[in-house]
């Protein structure tokens, strides 16, 4: 019968220093005062951030040398992920373009895209959205309405994309839109295009989320020009591309992480002598994380092995998205603290709401949580 | 995978295909109506199988010896089949003789693992104390017991003894030590502490491999059962509850190999503790999902279902509970502060 393995993953005397690099460097910039930790690491974005942390080559660190990349393994990759979640650092102007589009970029695009884009996220300087959903697109990505026709020398794109993280701040989207084929013939005739942010015909509008934040946004193309070059992975291979993805931004550890600075919060506010209850509590989420751990670190070997686990990331995506939106709720009943209203200056419960709220998007973002239960009972042979 | 293990594994397959059939488990189950256990040696055949292909007398380390991870393979995989014999107790008391250099026996060999107050006392070349629970006591000659700063051998076949069961019918034994004879002794600091926690660490494992076995008998069923026109695995409820269970078995799994890769070296508390909260967790959901989806044909004696749910309900708690060992966890992760959590969890800390 069809199970997943999770193989055991040994992590390289590299990784291991590599861990010590980054956590000092990190410690050294939350003492300097650069950033104050926050729940989900993608939703804070700071570009100085980010260039720095590309300085340090800490961006983009599995790819090529020829194009900005360090040629070091997932593992170390891994690694620099996991601590800058932990430490819940600004990583969010980043890390779109650093987990999906740059690999995606590396090994599907053009030699242009590949040589003008890469080292540019390298370095940190350079940010991506994904346009995936639409007004009538949501779960169900084979429906997209956006055109693009093919012109001299290029593509025009046409249509309208919704709750596109970032797509105000990103200097280019990666649209998935129809080249040809009708909506009706499903897979049939996407593709992936790189859109420059800048080019005439583009408008972006904030869609402001449920707390008042500022992430999502209403992208329009009206008759946007795209090169020929900008296209990913070649004409009517869109989704393909689009399932190629899925194991490098479904199985990270910013699939379990998000929370994890309300959860160290919560433990020096419980103090260090806890109650029974409160100490299982705590326990079972550090339980709980430690086995995601596990299973992530395994899933970024086998990425490293060329691989492509694409049920076994949304296994994992499932049941770590599921402690994510847990964590809020276990830390308030480790702490069944009120707020204290407005003008409070209280670290924890500011964190505990806004991980409250944000947590929601957690099992939407990147494919929900019944999307992956059918792409996990398909792996098990039922569909 | 090692070429051993593949042997091994298939040789254990092979015995239970021929052995433990439904009247041997029957058998052997003290919740049976016919009084099964009453019967006695039940299992005899099935424990003379193993031990003909050497599979009760692996653990100890030997030059001969297979691998402790192969070892706790098997573990996993005997737990896989519900097999009412005191394999994996057998394999872990082997293990923490040889760590001790005390020559382990031939045959079953249990763990006696005092509760809160049961602490053995030793005086005299005796022992003196009550331990509940023991795993096949009436079957095994010989139990791996622990008191302040000793690991002892003793011979448990003269011991005054009272019958038990856990809810999957195997036996949980109540032992007096008094009569009971030590064998050999060796000075262990963390007896106490190790002797659970291999325990713990063994039942993990063949919780993960239960729960590997719920998921094959539900995929069986949800393709074979047929209502309102189609199998019922074609339904989207069915199968999202199946990706459930599934991902419930790969935690489990994960969080056992996690436990095994730490305990090569010798016993790793707090990696035990991780995996037997977590497989613990899994095995209460699991059990829930598998009747779920048998329905009432689960709840059925007749059904073989439940020899597996039984033991992820029995097995969750024994050897500590997964709220025993999350509430571990957790004074340990208060203890350290917020700031050394992190280093906590990517195995920086010392922790025991």
């Amino acid at each position: 019968m069809p199970q997943f393995s999770f193989e055991p993953v040994v992590m390289p005397p590299e990784a291991l220093k590599l861990r010590q690099e980054v956590r000092a460097f990190l410690a050294d910039e939350i003492q300097k005062g650069s950033f104050t930790p926050a729940v989900g690491s993608m939703v804070e974005g700071d570009e100085a951030f980010s260039q720095k942390i590309g300085a340090k080559g800490w961006l983009g660190m599995t790819w090529p040398k020829q194009y900005g990349g360090g040629e070091r393994s997932s593992l170390e990759r891994y690694v620099v992920v996991e601590e800058l979640l932990a430490a819940g650092a600004p990583s969010l102007c980043h890390w779109i373009a650093e987990r999906q589009s740059g690999p995606q970029i590396l090994r599907h695009g053009s030699e242009r895209a590949k040589t003008t884009i890469l080292p540019e996220i390298a370095a940190g300087r350079c940010y991506f959205a994904i346009g995936m959903s639409e007004p009538d697109t949501g779960s169900d990505l084979a429906s997209v309405k956006s055109r693009a026709v093919k012109t001299d020398g290029g593509w025009r794109i046409t249509g309208r994309k919704v709750w596109t993280s970032f797509a105000h701040r990103a200097h280019y989207v990666i649209a998935l839109v129809r080249t040809s084929g009708t909506p009706d013939q499903r897979h049939y005739g996407l593709s992936q295009f790189i859109v420059d942010m800048k080019t005439p015909g583009i408008t972006v509008r904030p869609i402001y989320n449920l707390y008042g934040g500022h992430d999502f946004n209403e992208v329009t193309f009206d008759d946007v020009l795209v090169p020929d070059d900008m296209i990913v992975g070649g004409e009517g291979r869109g989704w393909e591309m689009v399932v190629g993805e899925l194991a490098f931004e479904r199985s990270g550890p910013d699939r379990f992480m998000s929370s994890y600075p309300l959860l160290a919060e919560a433990v020096d506010e419980m103090g260090p002598d806890p109650e029974r209850m409160q100490a299982a509590e705590l326990g079972r989420a550090v339980a709980h994380l430690a086995t995601l751990r596990r299973m992530s670190a395994s899933i970024a070997g086998m990425l490293n092995d060329g691989k492509s686990p694409v049920t076994e990331a949304a296994l994992v995506k499932d049941l770590g998205t599921t402690l994510e939106q847990e964590i809020p709720e276990i830390v308030r009943r480790i702490l069944p603290v009120e707020p204290r209203g407005v003008g409070s200056d209280n670290g924890y419960v500011d964190l505990q709401q806004l991980a409250q709220m944000q947590c929601v998007s957690y099992s939407i973002r990147g494919g929900t949580r019944e999307i992956l239960r059918g792409m996990i009972a398909r792996g098990l042979g039922l569909r | 995978m090692s070429d051993m293990r593949d042997e091994m594994l298939r040789t254990l397959d092979r015995i239970v295909e021929d052995t433990a059939t439904t009247a041997l488990r029957e058998a052997a189950d003290e919740k049976a109506s016919g009084g099964g256990g009453a019967k006695g040696d039940a299992t005899a055949a099935l424990w003379a199988a193993l031990e003909e292909a050497g599979i009760t007398a692996i653990g100890g380390g030997g030059e001969d010896d297979v691998s402790f991870a192969d070892a706790m393979e098997l573990v996993r995989r005997a737990g896989y089949h519900a097999l009412p014999v005191p394999l994996a107790e057998t394999i872990i008391a082997r293990r923490m003789l040889a760590r001790a250099r005390i020559t382990a026996p031939e045959g079953a060999i249990t763990l006696a693992v005092p509760g809160a107050g049961e602490l053995p006392r030793e005086g005299g070349g005796m022992l003196t104390g009550v331990i509940q629970s023991v795993p096949y006591g009436r079957a095994a000659a010989h139990a791996v017991v622990a008191t302040e700063g000793k690991l002892h051998l003793v011979a448990i076949h003269d011991a005054m003894m009272t019958r038990g069961t856990n809810m999957a019918g195997e036996p949980r034994d109540v032992i007096d030590l008094s009569r009971a004879k030590v064998l050999a002794s060796a000075a262990s600091p963390t007896a106490i502490a190790d002797l659970e926690a291999e325990g713990a660490l063994v039942r993990a494992v063949a919780l993960s491999g239960a729960l590997s076995a719920c998921l094959d008998h539900c995929l069986t069923w949800v393709g074979d059962r047929v209502q309102f026109g189609k199998p019922i695995g074609k339904h989207q409820a069915v199968q999202h509850l199946l990706a459930q269970l599934a991902e419930e078995t790969a935690a489990a799994g994960a969080a056992a190999d996690l436990a095994i890769e730490a305990a090569m070296v010798g016993p790793r508390r707090f990696e035990v503790a991780i995996a037997k909260a977590r497989a613990g967790e899994a095995a209460g959901k699991a059990a829930n999902i598998a009747h779920a989806t048998f329905g009432a044909m689960g709840f059925t004696r007749e059904h073989i279902l439940h020899y597996t749910t039984r033991r992820l309900w029995a097995w969750r708690n024994e050897f500590g509970s997964e709220v025993y060992w999350q509430a571990e966890i957790g004074r340990i992760a208060a203890r350290g502060g917020a700031r050394k959590l992190w280093p906590l969890l990517t195995g920086e800390l010392e922790r025991d």
